[in-house]
């Protein structure tokens, strides 16, 4: 999981590599370089660490209007100097930046130093410039280059390359994303548009197999030799919501957007009054009818998503529904391909793992729905169908509001499917519509407690470890609010169906382990305080997350949770995302970016 | 040349608005006071910015963020404790170099008013400062002039003491040199930006700029409903394209229809109402002269005028808010005949059949039993039985 960011144009590459590598730093920091090609020279600043480290190497200004830039997330090789991108062949006239994996790296490697190459890095990359620098050493131009080299590479990759005696910019995209910027002043490539979004929103999306060369005439794309038009679209993010808006961290941005992201989830998707969606997806009736399972795959947090939509999907819905982890997953017996819908769900739409599942279900014949926040993803692109979660874009690692988006938009598609099937009176369709109506009021007023949930936060941060109990639905809220203090906290967190307690977990649990608990409707609380009280006996400290009052004499703390019918354990997620920020805060943590973590997993 | 703009206050006489939102961010028309207040700062030729911010302060980062949607570009400085405009400014001070603009961002004011002060203070040295005329000067510092040069300025003057009607409008032209001032300045509780303007004008070197135009401050709940109406009568309501009214419901403008509202058959919504995001309306129900915020769910057959329905309130079918004028106290000053039909605060949940008195001011977070009968002020989140 890297990102990288290319330029090419009449303005000074260097700011443009710089800043674009700030706004990518989500996908990877332990390592980041850039390098600018001048006519005669292509120069090269690269180093371990953050982006900060980088900017210090970097000279104050350069005259070059071309160059490629990269962070890391390291992969193959440790985050050192020398591994770091780019990375160039011996004479430094050609440099390259990566994304992905190049897969057979070794044999190509071997060969290479057979041929009398030396190699300064451990990483998959660096053959690429040397075998570029073989191509170009027969006489062949950049562009044909790249293409001889990509021909003998296997693996997943965006590539960006710059030559000494080339004015431009190749690029190359093969099972990685890499998008394309075009404006007046200049041409971009990146992982992502938030790398350019500040200079321009006009974009288009290379498919697989597609050569991009950058040039002062503008964009050329060929796929197998021949010439191809990709259509360019203008991209509506705002760029204010790439940036940080007042807040110390994104994580804490984000977590406060939730009531407008989610009216964005659903606007105009709702039918109140017929009790039904509109979603704009066009499954065709008879295969809905036909449908006996739906099989959601997913990783981390959009996992359980998928575990909170599977409840809904079987009480609503009355389909059949299971959840996978994407990289557990295999299309098993036992289920008639045509008959399965398999729903990936992926936030930022290029997870490597779920792509890798969702491929195999569509190998395997069955019918393919995206849920995803990115517009022109390879998931969204690859299945047969997709469904945006608008939350618009999310830049800490740590999911939240995205969380929040997830289950809305799956709880729309469990409508949608329970009233094609005719399997869900309108009357319980209303009410979960104005159940999600009333999402964002309900997260508000929860994001109206901040104070009590940073104080909560500051009683028991210094805890051994935290235990998180919920049933029902409450049960993949306790496995998303363990997730998240594990990952910004870097403490020690499970998540588990309170019943499970008595069944083992319940030996960990001292008056130093603090115990959150789920008690809102939709997870069963009457029972969930049994075991509330087991651990309350042996001394742990407790704090509920509760829609009503009872057994509040057992709870050390009472985060009150608005009254929501089934989407209440989703608002006192909202309360554990806050928990967990504090408690990380507290400590000093990177909130925005968690060591070892990547905000998109493009590699399994 | 920027703007510092103080948005740090709570605005407690707007309880129970302000609890959970800084007055700055009482919706007008559907839009926060405060975008009022930056779209004339910007119409005025400004797009650097600096807010203060403090009490709520997440409200107001989350709507602006940092400003593109504005063209403009936000910096924030906070101002931890509310000890006053002059503190508050304070703040601003590594954000600011050279002449600059200060002014309040919970007033609407007309553009021309900024322009005029950037232009005076292009051409003086001294401190500008922007005086206007209004009906009830006792709530506002009070200028007295000797011909054309302001010579004091008396913060909230008892009535009697009042002998003008020239009030300081809160927007000034400064310099760096203002915050020396005002870490000179001596105060006994809180420090106001006009602290050091008093001596300036005692010394007869404050410049002052008057204007007529458009200048509409929320001092209590009830101004909130005329300010709507004013704006919505100026400007027109926005109506968002994923607004839904029923073919067979009336829209009756002026009005704002917020994103994903809703009127449902028979409903009618009548002139100076605003109703925010993903407000539903009834069937049946009619709604005139109102502030419904964001959320707000309004029952079949609920009949709602001259009120403010606070954010994810709701109010049960057949519910009546009748409307018209009342004495509300407020700190236990009695104001005689204010035309506040009432006033639900955020979350609050209304049953069927209720009736709201006039002037009724029911907090945040309050339940109130079908066919209760409700009057005067009610506690957050205090439940009122039928009885």
């Amino acid at each position: 999981m890297c990102g990288i960011i290319g330029y090419t144009g009449d303005d000074d590459a260097l700011p443009i590599l710089a800043d674009g590598l700030e706004n990518l730093e989500y996908r990877g920091y332990d390592s980041a370089g850039v390098a600018l090609r001048r006519t005669g020279s292509v120069d090269v600043y690269k180093c371990a660490g953050e982006i900060s480290a980088l900017r210090e190497r970097l000279p104050d200004a350069s005259d070059a209007t071309t160059g490629v830039g990269h962070t890391r997330w390291s992969t193959h090789g440790e985050p050192t100097d020398a591994n770091a991108h780019p990375h160039t062949d011996e004479a430094g006239e050609v440099a390259v930046v990566h994304n992905g994996i190049i897969e057979n790296y070794d044999e190509l490697k071997s060969a290479l130093e057979s041929r009398g190459h030396e190699f300064e890095s451990e990483t998959d990359t660096e053959v690429v410039p040397h075998l570029i620098e073989e191509e170009l050493d027969d006489g062949r131009a950049l562009p044909v280059a790249v293409d001889r080299v990509v021909d003998q590479l296997s693996g997943s990759f965006a590539l960006g390359v710059v030559s000494e005696g080339f004015d431009g910019l190749v690029a190359v995209r093969q099972d990685s994303p890499l998008v394309v910027g075009l404006s007046d002043t200049g041409s971009f490539i990146a992982s992502d548009v938030t790398a350019f979004i500040e200079h321009t929103r006009e974009v288009c999306y290379p498919e697989d197999g597609d050569r991009i060369v950058l040039t002062d005439d503008g964009v050329d794309i060929e796929n197998d030799g021949e010439r191809v038009e990709r259509p360019s679209e203008r991209v509506e993010w705002e760029a204010e919501a790439a940036e940080k808006g007042g807040y110390d961290h994104y994580m804490l941005k984000e977590i406060h957007e939730q009531p407008q992201s989610l009216r964005q989830t659903v606007s105009g998707r709702i039918d109140e009054m017929a009790g039904d969606v509109d979603l704009d997806l066009d499954l065709p009736a008879e295969y809905l009818d036909s449908v006996e399972e739906v099989q959601l795959v997913a990783c981390g947090t959009s996992y359980h998503a998928a575990l909170y939509a599977k409840r809904l999907l079987e009480e609503l819905a009355d389909v059949r529904a299971s959840v996978e982890i994407a990289s557990e997953y295999e299309f098993g017996g036992g289920r008639d391909p045509w008959r399965t819908l398999v729903v990936a769900v992926t936030q930022s739409g290029e997870t490597a793992d779920t792509l890798s599942a969702m491929r195999q279900a569509s190998r395997a014949g069955a019918r393919t729905l995206a849920v995803t926040n990115t517009v022109g993803s390879t998931a969204a692109r690859e299945a047969d169908h997709a469904l945006y979660i608008r939350a618009g874009p999310e830049i800490g690692v740590a999911a939240t509001k995205t969380f929040s988006s997830q289950v809305a938009t799956l709880s729309l598609l469990t409508v949608y499917l329970g009233r094609r099937r005719g399997d869900l009176s309108r009357e319980r369709a209303q009410t979960l519509l104005e159940n999600l109506r009333g999402f964002p009021g309900a997260i508000q007023r929860l994001l109206d407690e901040e104070d009590t949930l940073r104080e909560v936060a500051a009683e028991y941060a210094d805890g051994d470890a935290f235990f998180f109990l919920g049933r029902r639905l409450g049960t993949p809220v306790a496995l998303e609010g363990a997730l998240k203090l594990k990952e910004i906290a870097y403490v020690h967190a499970e998540g588990f169906a309170a019943g499970e307690l008595k069944h083992g977990p319940l030996a960990l649990v001292t008056p130093e382990t603090p115990v959150l608990a789920v008690l809102t409707k939709g997870s069963n609380p009457e029972a969930t305080l049994n075991n509330v009280k087991e651990v309350e006996s042996r001394g742990a400290p407790v704090i509920g997350f509760s829609s009503h009052e009872a057994g509040e004499k057992y709870l050390d703390t009472v985060v009150a949770v608005p009254e929501l019918g089934l989407l209440e354990p989703l608002v006192a997620n909202v309360g554990m995302q806050l928990f967990a920020y504090y408690v990380a805060d507290g400590m000093g943590r990177a909130i925005d970016k968690p060591r070892n973590l990547a905000k998109s997993v493009t590699v399994e | 040349m920027k703007a510092v703009v103080l948005v740090a206050g709570e605005g407690t006489r707007l309880r129970p608005l302000t609890r959970s939102r800084p007055k700055p961010m009482l919706p007008v028309a559907n839009r926060p006071l405060l975008e009022h207040v930056v779209e004339s700062v910007h119409e005025a030729g400004i797009d650097e910015f600096v807010f203060v911010v403090g009490y709520e302060r997440e409200r107001i980062q989350n709507h602006f963020g940092d400003g593109d949607q504005w063209d403009i570009d936000i910096e924030y400085a906070v101002q931890e404790k509310q000890l006053g405009t002059g503190h508050a400014l304070l703040q601003a001070e590594p954000y600011v170099d050279g002449a600059f603009v200060a002014l309040n961002g919970d007033r609407i004011v007309d553009p021309s008013a900024v322009t005029r002060v950037v232009e005076t203070r292009r051409t003086v040295e001294n401190s500008v400062m922007a005086v206007t005329r209004v009906d009830d000067p006792a709530d506002y510092g009070v200028v007295a002039f000797e011909g054309e040069r302001a010579v004091s300025i008396t913060e909230k003057p008892p009535a009697h003491g009042v002998t003008t009607n020239v009030i300081n409008a809160g927007i000034y032209g400064l310099d760096r040199s203002m915050f020396d001032d005002l870490r000179g300045a001596e105060a006994d509780g809180e420090l106001g930006i006009t602290t050091p303007l008093r001596a300036h004008a005692a010394r007869g070197d404050l410049e002052t700029v008057r204007f007529d135009g458009l200048w509409l401050d929320v001092s209590h709940l009830w101004d909130l409903i005329s300010v709507n109406g004013t704006v919505l009568d100026r400007f027109e309501g926005e109506r968002a394209p994923s607004a839904s009214v029923h073919r067979d419901a009336t829209v009756v403008g002026p009005v704002a229809l917020g994103a994903d509202v809703r009127v449902r058959p028979n409903a009618t919504v009548l002139p100076g109402t605003a109703l925010g995001n993903n407000v539903d309306i009834g069937a049946n129900a009619v709604v005139s002269n109102a502030v419904v915020m964001p959320d707000a769910r309004i029952g079949d057959g609920a009949v709602l005028r001259d009120c403010i329905v606070g954010e994810n309130a709701a109010v049960g079918p057949n519910t009546t808010i009748e409307g018209g004028e009342a004495d509300v106290v407020v700190d236990g000053v009695v104001h005689e005949d204010v035309r506040l039909g009432g006033v639900v605060g955020d979350n609050s949940d209304i049953g069927g059949a209720v009736t709201v008195e006039p002037g009724s001011v029911l907090g945040n977070g309050t339940r109130v039993e079908s066919g209760s009968t409700v009057d005067g002020t009610i506690e957050d989140d205090a439940t009122v039985r039928r009885g």
